[in-house]
C-alpha cells in the first residue's frame, strides 16, 4: 500500500514540478497577455492539481479531502481570474491586437459602434 | 407563508445545506457530534440569512452525464497543460492567436458560467468576454494558423457546451448532427419550457 502510494507521489510531484515551471517559462516567453494567461490559467493549474494530489496520496486519509478541496476550488476559481484579466486586458488595449490572426469580438464592437479604437491610445494602457 | 411553500423552499436549498455540512466537517476533519450538529446549524443558519434565488429551474441533475462531464473536464485539463508546455517550448514567443466569436445555445447564467469555465480549462482556448445577452462567448484560442483553426475551436467550445447542458439535463437530447454550427432555433434548449413536476423550478 505504501509503495504504490510512494510510487505515485514520486510521479505526480515532479510532473507537477514540470509542469509549474514550463507555466512560468511560458509566462516569460510568450508574446502578450492573452497567450501568457493561457500559461498562467491551464499549465500552472495542471502543476497544482499534480502537486496535491501526490501530497495527497501521503498524507493520512482525514487530511486529504482538505487538499482535494483545494483542488475543487482552484479549479473554479483560476477560470474566472483569467476572464477577467483578460476582458480588462482587452478592454484597456493592453492586449497587442495587431498580433491577433482573427478578433471576432473587435467586429462585433465595430457593429455594436463602440469600436475599441475610439478608447484612450496604447500607451496609457501599457502603464 | 403557507406550509407547503415552506417545505417546498426548505426542499431547494437542501442540496446547498449538504454542500455546506460536508465542507465543514472536511475542512475540521473530524466526525464528532459537536462537529456534525454545529456545522448543521451553521449550514442552516448560512442558507437562512443567505437565501439564494432559483439558479437553474427545472433542472435535473444527471450523475451519469455530471461523472461523464467530470471525466472530460480532467483530459481536457491533462490535455491543455501538455498543449500549454508545448507551445512554450516549440513556438515560444512567436505563438498566433484569434478572438473567435462562438453563439451558445443555453440560456442560463449557471449554465453560461459553467461554460465559460469548461472552455477556459479546456485546451487552448480562454474566454476573454461573456456577451450575456446575445448568448455569445469571445474565447481567446491559441494556436491558431488558419481559418479551419478557427472552426475547429468554436466547434470545440459548442461540444464542451453540449456536455454542459446534457449535465443538468435541461435540453433535450440533441438530434442534430455533432458539427451543428449552434445558429438553429433559439427556444430548442434552455430553461424556459422545462416544467419540472419534482421542483417546480422557479414559480414564486
Amino acid at each position: 500500500m505504501t509503495a504504490v502510494s510512494d510510487v505515485a507521489t514520486a510521479v505526480l510531484l515532479p510532473a507537477g514540478a514540470i509542469f509549474c515551471l514550463l507555466g512560468s517559462v511560458g509566462l516569460l516567453r510568450f508574446p502578450d497577455i492573452g497567450s501568457r494567461l493561457h500559461a498562467a490559467a491551464k499549465a500552472q493549474t495542471l502543476g497544482l492539481l499534480l502537486i496535491l494530489s501526490g501530497t495527497a496520496a501521503q498524507t493520512p486519509l482525514r487530511y486529504a479531502p482538505v487538499l482535494l478541496l483545494v483542488i475543487l476550488f482552484q479549479l473554479l476559481t483560476a477560470p474566472i481570474t483569467s476572464q477577467i484579466v483578460g476582458r480588462t486586458a482587452y478592454r484597456v488595449q493592453a492586449l497587442d491586437r495587431r498580433k491577433l490572426f482573427r478578433d471576432e469580438l473587435a467586429d462585433r464592437l465595430a457593429l455594436d459602434g463602440t469600436p475599441v479604437d475610439a478608447q484612450p491610445s496604447s500607451e496609457d494602457a501599457d502603464r | 407563508m403557507t406550509g407547503r411553500e415552506k417545505t417546498h423552499r426548505i426542499r431547494h436549498h437542501l442540496p446547498m445545506v449538504g454542500w455546506l455540512w460536508l465542507l465543514w466537517i472536511l475542512l475540521w476533519g473530524s466526525v464528532g457530534p459537536v462537529v456534525l450538529v454545529g456545522g448543521l446549524l451553521v449550514a442552516l443558519a448560512v442558507v437562512g440569512t443567505f437565501s439564494l434565488p432559483p439558479v437553474l429551474p427545472g433542472a435535473v441533475p444527471r450523475p451519469l452525464a455530471i461523472g461523464r462531464l467530470l471525466i472530460a473536464l480532467l483530459t481536457d485539463l491533462i490535455g491543455s497543460g501538455t498543449a500549454v508546455a508545448w507551445q512554450v517550448l516549440r513556438y515560444g514567443g512567436k505563438t498566433s492567436a484569434a478572438i473567435v466569436e462562438v453563439p451558445l445555445r443555453v440560456d442560463s447564467d449557471l449554465l453560461i458560467t459553467a461554460v465559460a469555465e469548461f472552455t477556459t480549462i479546456a485546451p487552448g482556448t480562454l474566454v476573454v468576454e461573456i456577451d450575456r445577452r446575445r448568448q455569445r462567448l469571445y474565447v481567446h484560442t491559441i494556436p491558431v494558423h488558419d481559418e479551419a483553426d478557427i472552426a475547429r475551436r468554436r466547434e470545440a467550445v459548442q461540444s464542451v457546451e453540449r456536455r454542459v447542458a446534457r449535465a443538468v439535463g435541461t435540453t433535450r437530447r440533441r438530434t442534430g448532427p455533432p458539427g451543428d454550427d449552434g445558429s438553429g432555433p433559439p427556444g430548442d434548449t434552455g430553461t424556459g419550457p422545462s416544467p419540472d413536476p419534482d421542483r417546480g423550478g422557479s414559480t414564486p
